[in-house]
């Protein structure tokens, strides 16, 4: 398949490359529309560099009737602006941002950015508070679904600091999980026995053994091991989209291999990856069709792997817009 | 029987009473009641109301052929003169009420029942069974079955019990620590069953006392039927044995009521062990006052797990004595207050020697916003008991608005050289583990009822036998399942949410209410383990 690239801005000339939508091109200025559709392994990335030293925000925005199959957007976020519940305190300000279907994004930024808080607010967590703009996933308004229908609509987070859950053991709760999903799908329960023998190619991906499902959920785990709970979850409920926050943080080089191995291992045309890290390490395992640098709760910057090498030699402040 | 006359000018004058107390007509004038045997000094305050229950106890009992139960319905009466009852004023009933049983009218059961009414026989043949019936014992173990040499299960009355009782006269002795509850057992038990074991002697199946309560009354009905369960267990040096002690109300009594005080004395000689299982599902209309006085020489280990999910009124008193070094003592419990229900528990335990280990771990759930939990946790260590290793937790889960917690850990440590641990957690489910499980597609009322449940495993995984642990897992799940019908404060993760924090070591935590609610998604299927919540 091609890659098709589609951008129009008023201030930026326009490659020679087709344009599906002549429509986008005429929109608002400044404004840069994405039309991806990716091979299962992305692994090449664009050869648009987005360095800008203008101080314009640069957002995304995507194109209803894209060009080409396989294009559909899973999840657009528009202006979304979230505050801390107990504080009023105001974290995100204004995020602009689409996955499409396949694509694997980054996001990278400073510590205090709002990475977390914009993953957790995409799952629904209860510190924050949204006071503006939109999610859609999947043509559904995320924002009015309760965190379990968020789950089932097959949005899944890994958390950066898994809580344990003494007395609950991880066959019990992959079971429930995996049961409230068939049944959201409309397919049959399965019982203990089809389950572990659903379960038990999953273990191998994430290579952990069969002697973890009797322990209770992420108790007495090492950060390793709960970070690998979490991908065997992911592989378990086979979610659309898949946020992972900060998958890699405390991770050995070989427990980091598996993970990563795993995360490819369930990419499809159809399902998307959002990462947030802050190392390139991680991307160089799972590469990403697209980095964003989060700052100040806004994403102001969006790029392939290139930013990533600016971004280790000179810092976040060459990425900053001021 | 004499009657006395009180009028507002008599003053202590001392009367003696011949046979059994005298009323009290004017319950709030002082005066004095002595026996013929007691000194003519002793001044206590009479309680009529107390009185007049012992008198009932006595006269409902013919005296015992046994010296060493008439001794103790002897001192138990005596003691009794000058108990009052129990009030809120009391230290150790400032937080529970006892009008349930103060404002009934309290009828001892004199007779034991018929036996056809009781399903005997009907139980798992590995274990020995006793069965005890309102009090009285409704068989015995005999020797010949799978008990080892010198083992001696049975009621203290019956024959067979002759060379034992010599030995058991020297271990029934004085209880300094008991209340009014533990001397109207004293001077109301019919009959004493008795666990011996013999020096060295290890039983390797468990004996399983269970206690049925026949006589009982409709509810409303204001009238108690009192039993008076007495057990004895004397475990010589180096022997060891199980046991367990289930409480229930017969067929068709589950929701009747009745008072059952019923009392456990263990003595554990030097190097023994005893494990102790303690079950208790009595019905939801009735009182249940225990206590388990628990005796430790030296080098001995006991092990308590308990769990507690029936009557209306449910206190347990544990006091375990330490009579020798290098002792070991866990005790686990868990109380389930899932309606209108009050679980106490009050413990001591008292370190006279050194190097003691002792673990202490108390959960209790109240599911209910009239149910109310209790905890008084008394450890005593002493001068001499250094290196004594003490540690002590308990936690408490409320889940509804108005629901009501009294945790009372209390140290009180005189030697320097000891560890001793505190810690006391009252707490709502954790949100963070509600919403990792929501975040997994697993909806709020399905993820609160496997935490609510996980949350009492830690201690009902403690029991040793699994059947056991079977019995009460169902009990639990079948009293929160019923509870559960009742909307739960729920939370609402996306836009807005009240705060909710945990509080600890508070003396007195009522949970606020805070108007949220209303649960989302449907039942989702569970696991087999978990299956029988839907």
């Amino acid at each position: 398949m091609a890659q098709r690239l589609h951008f129009s801005s008023s201030s930026r000339p326009s490659p020679s490359l087709p344009t599906p939508n002549p429509v986008a091109a005429s929109s608002k200025p400044n404004r840069l529309a994405f039309n991806f559709s990716f091979l299962p392994h992305p692994t090449t990335p664009t050869r648009l560099c987005f360095g800008t030293t203008n101080r314009r925000r640069l957002t995304v925005a995507s194109d209803e009737s894209a060009g080409g199959p396989g294009k559909k957007p899973l999840l657009e976020v528009r202006d979304l602006k979230a505050v801390i519940a107990e504080t009023g305190q105001e974290i995100l300000k204004g995020v602009n941002l689409v996955v499409n279907e396949g694509e694997v994004h980054a996001i990278m930024g400073k510590n205090g950015s709002g990475k977390s808080t914009f993953s957790k607010v995409l799952v629904g967590h209860p510190h924050y508070e949204v006071t503006g703009g939109s999610v859609v996933f999947k043509g559904e308004n995320l924002l009015d679904m309760e965190p379990e229908d968020r789950s089932l609509a097959g949005l899944f987070m890994s958390f950066q600091s898994p809580v344990e859950i003494p007395g609950v053991s991880n066959s019990d709760f992959l079971n429930m999980a995996y049961n409230a999903r068939r049944r959201k799908l409309g397919l049959p329960e399965l019982g203990p026995i089809e389950f572990y023998a659903y379960l038990f190619p999953k273990l191998e991906l994430v290579n952990m053994k069969s002697d973890f499902l009797n322990r209770n959920v992420n108790e007495g785990f090492s950060g390793g091991e709960r970070k690998r709970n979490e991908i065997l979850q992911l592989a378990v409920l086979e979610a659309d989209l898949s946020v992972l926050d900060e998958i890699d943080s405390g991770l050995d080089v070989d427990a980091l291999q598996d993970v990563a191995k795993a995360v490819n291992g369930l990419l499809t045309p159809k399902k998307s990856v959002l990462m947030v890290t802050h190392y390139r390490r991680l991307l160089e395992f799972i590469q990403p069709s697209f980095v964003h640098i989060m700052e100040d709760g806004r994403i102001i910057r969006t790029g392939d792997m290139n930013i990533v090498s600016l971004l280790e030699k000179e810092g976040y402040k060459a990425m900053s817009t001021s | 029987m004499s009657a006395l006359a009180c009028t507002p000018v008599v003053l202590r004058t001392p009367i003696s009473v011949k046979s059994s107390f005298a009323c009290q007509p004017r319950p709030k004038y002082r005066t004095s009641v002595s026996l013929a045997a007691a000194p003519a000094t002793q001044i206590g305050f009479s309680d009529p109301f107390v009185l007049q229950l012992a008198e009932t106890l006595e006269d409902s009992l013919s005296p015992s052929p046994l010296t060493s139960l008439q001794n103790l319905r002897d001192a138990s009466s005596e003691s009794l003169l000058s108990t009052p009852w129990p009030s809120r004023r009391d230290e150790a009933f400032r937080f529970t009420d006892t009008s349930l049983i103060r404002q009934a009218q309290i009828l001892p059961v004199t007779q034991p029942p018929h036996v056809g009414k009781l399903a005997i026989g009907s139980e798992d043949t590995n274990f020995s069974h006793l069965f005890i019936a309102d009090g009285f014992l409704m068989n015995s173990i005999p020797n010949a079955s799978s008990l080892p040499d010198g083992v001696f299960v049975g009621s203290l009355l019956s024959d067979s019990s002759l060379g034992i009782r010599d030995k058991l006269s020297s271990f029934i002795s004085d209880f300094q620590w008991g209340d009014m509850f533990w001397s109207l057992n004293g001077l109301g038990a019919p009959d004493v069953a008795v666990i011996y074991v013999p020096a060295g002697v290890r039983v390797e199946t468990p004996i399983h006392l269970k206690y049925l309560s026949v006589e009982a009354r409709e509810s409303g009905s204001k009238v108690l039927p009192l039993s008076n369960p007495r057990v004895v267990v004397v475990v010589e040096d180096g022997g060891e044995i199980g046991i367990i002690e289930e409480f229930v109300s017969s067929e068709g009594n589950e929701n009747k009521c009745y008072w059952t005080n019923s009392v456990l004395e263990v003595v554990i000689g030097k190097g023994a062990q005893v494990k102790h299982s303690y079950v208790q599902n009595q019905s939801f209309n009735s009182a249940h006052i225990k206590w388990t006085s628990v005796k430790q020489e030296s080098t001995s280990r006991y092990e308590l797990v308990e769990a507690s999910s029936g009557g209306k009124l449910s206190r347990h008193n544990l006091h375990i004595q330490q009579l020798g070094p290098d002792t070991e003592t866990e005790v686990s419990t868990f109380h389930l207050s899932a309606g209108d229900q009050t679980q106490d528990l009050h413990s001591r335990l008292i370190f006279d020697h050194p190097r003691a280990y002792s673990r202490q771990l108390h959960k209790c759930i109240i599911a209910h916003s009239s149910g109310q939990a209790v905890f008084d946790g008394n450890v005593r260590v002493n001068r001499y008991a250094q290196q004594t290793d003490a540690g002590q937790l308990t936690r408490s889960l409320l889940l509804e608005p108005r629901a009501t917690v009294n945790v009372k850990p209390n140290l009180q440590i005189i030697a320097d050289d000891v560890k001793c641990s505190h810690g006391a957690a009252i707490s709502d489910l954790e949100e963070a583990q509600l919403f990792y499980m929501r975040a997994r597609g697993v909806d709020l009322n399905t993820a609160r009822k496997a935490l609510v449940f996980s949350f009492g495993k830690e201690v009902v995984d403690r029991l040793p036998h699994s059947y056991l642990r079977k019995g009460v897992e169902k009990q639990v799940k079948e009293v929160l399942g019923r509870q559960a019908a009742g909307p739960t404060t729920g939370h609402r993760g996306r836009r807005k949410r009240s705060s909710r924090r945990a509080a600890s070591a508070a003396t007195r935590l009522n949970k606020k209410d805070d108007g949220g609610g209303g649960e989302v998604g449907g039942q989702f299927a569970w696991p087999p383990k978990l299956r029988s919540f839907l």
